[in-house]
């Protein structure tokens, strides 16, 4: 699945690290970044987590036809 | 309180309901249950005087915070309770908590490194975890009972935040008679004023001498962060950022501690599960915030003319957002008004929600998780040395919790000195 980030809201709250640690890293800033732009379909939960827990709406996962 | 319906014109408006005497000292008042079913954005009339639509489920209390465009924080987030924080003053220099868009989230990024990214709380546990431990190695010098919120609580959050900042032991007072001050509901703005100013004045000493000298503390990492990166925060801005994680740091933290601990020796069954299995105290940790936290709500002012769960609300209306009762609404997690401290966490609104998210959650589940991994353990027979009946709690304030809680043991077992479970 694909995953957006508008890092510009990021606050540095760390929520998606911790729901989804295999997806979501920081920079030094504690602003949010991708591991992995893709990951696979097996980690949507976790990803789907992180989505929610985001205080500042960062973290959008794009629909696409294939995996709907 | 009867239900209320929606007022005509000259009527009385229902009052925000607060938490009272001889009710349950856990929860929401409860009226709330029949206001999340029958009227979930209500017209009341706070304390201070202020009319605002009381909104406690808890997907529209997720939508308001969420959204800092229609709903902002230029009021001040508690203005419905403390009387200085009055919504018509203009926003001080360095004031983030009453910003929104660009303008706040510069201060928010400024701090996130210091206090909330990962590796930062990764750096802190082990200060964390001595810090507690020599507490409760004090606690096992003293004769019981004790009030634990002045023996245990508060030294505790004013060590680590005072050591997170670089405050030598000796000003920590500064800065507890500040978050006193602040959280006083019936402090005037110039009696707030007056309070502050020694604290400020101090803050203002200690940027110019790190910068002159740096440390490796987050005031010394503020202030040439600032400095180097041409980030173009005044002295004014950058001890206000300082003045806020100390009294926040402080208060806050200590009043969940000393309010937990009396939750959990209220359910015995959970703090013994707690007990055999240190594990679950990162669980525990996030379910007392979800079921204490913020039990007098945060208060927005809506910006353009919407809605609220079906609700239309205008522009310049005030929104008290309940998080305590968004926090025990049924669409956020089944029995929710059961304490466990094995379950899984929900989204829960306990550290608020949108940009203003405490700054300091991930310091305060360090320090709770540190406490709740530990102090079962090493004062097994920790007891109210008083009924329950009789526990004061603090009136006239924000930040919930008992102001004094007499406490006895039979012994303070040593330290283990293991890892605290993350």
């Amino acid at each position: 699945m694909k995953i957006r980030l508008d890092r510009d809201r990021c606050i540095g709250a760390s929520l998606c690290l911790l729901a989804a640690p295999e997806v979501f890293d920081q920079d030094d800033e504690g602003v949010v970044l991708l591991r992995d732009e893709d990951p696979a379909e097996e980690l949507r939960v976790p990803v789907l987590d992180a989505v929610q827990r985001c205080p500042a709406s960062v973290i959008t996962v794009v629909q696409n036809d294939a995996a709907g | 309180m009867a239900l209320p319906t929606m007022p005509h014109a000259g009527s009385d408006l229902p009052d925000l309901p607060l938490p009272r005497e001889h009710e349950c000292p856990f929860g929401p008042p409860a009226e709330y249950a029949q206001l999340r079913q029958e009227a979930p954005v209500v017209r009341v009339r706070c304390p201070t005087g202020l009319v605002a639509w009381l909104v406690t489920r808890y997907a529209d209390a997720r939508a308001v915070l969420g959204d800092p465009r229609r709903f902002r924080t230029r009021p001040g987030q508690a203005g419905h309770i403390l009387a200085h924080m009055r919504p018509d003053l203009p926003v001080g220099e360095g004031e983030f908590s009453r910003m929104d868009g660009p303008d706040h989230l510069r201060f928010r990024r400024h701090m996130a490194p210091e206090i909330s990214a990962l590796r930062r709380v990764d750096q802190l546990r082990p200060l964390v975890r001595r810090i507690v431990d020599e507490r409760i190695d004090h606690l096992a010098g003293l004769t019981p009972p004790v009030d634990l919120h002045t023996t245990f609580s508060r030294p505790i959050t004013t060590s680590v935040i005072a050591e997170l900042l670089g405050v030598p032991q000796t000003e920590r007072v500064l800065f507890q008679q500040a978050a006193d001050a602040l959280f006083d509901a019936g402090m005037s703005k110039d009696g707030l004023d007056q309070t502050l100013m020694p604290l400020m004045e101090y803050l203002h000493g200690l940027v110019a001498r790190r910068r002159q000298n740096p440390g490796d503390d987050t005031l010394s990492s503020l202030v040439t962060r600032n400095d180097d990166a041409g980030s173009g925060f005044t002295d004014q801005e950058l001890v206000t950022m300082a003045a806020a994680m100390l009294i926040a740091g402080y208060d806050t933290t200590a009043s969940m501690l000393t309010y937990g601990t009396l939750l959990l020796l209220e359910h015995p069954d959970e703090l013994d599960r707690l007990r055999r299995d240190p594990g679950l105290a990162a669980t525990a940790s996030e379910e007392m915030v979800r079921y204490l936290g913020v039990g007098t709500g945060l208060l927005r002012e809506v910006a353009e003319d919407t809605e609220i769960g079906g609700q239309a609300v205008a522009a310049g209306d005030f929104v008290v957002v309940a998080i305590q009762s968004a926090n025990r609404d049924p669409e956020l997690v089944d029995h929710a008004d059961l304490l466990d401290v094995g379950r899984k966490a929900p989204a829960h609104l306990g550290f608020g929600h949108g940009p203003h998210q405490c700054l300091g959650q991930q310091l305060a589940r360090l320090e709770l998780t540190t406490v709740l991994s530990t102090l079962p353990g090493r004062i097994p027979t920790l007891r109210l040395a008083t009924p329950l009946a009789a526990v004061e709690f603090k009136t006239n304030t924000v930040i919930l919790g008992p102001s004094r809680l007499p406490v006895s043991w039979d012994a303070v077992l040593p330290a283990d000195r293991t890892d605290v479970p993350r």
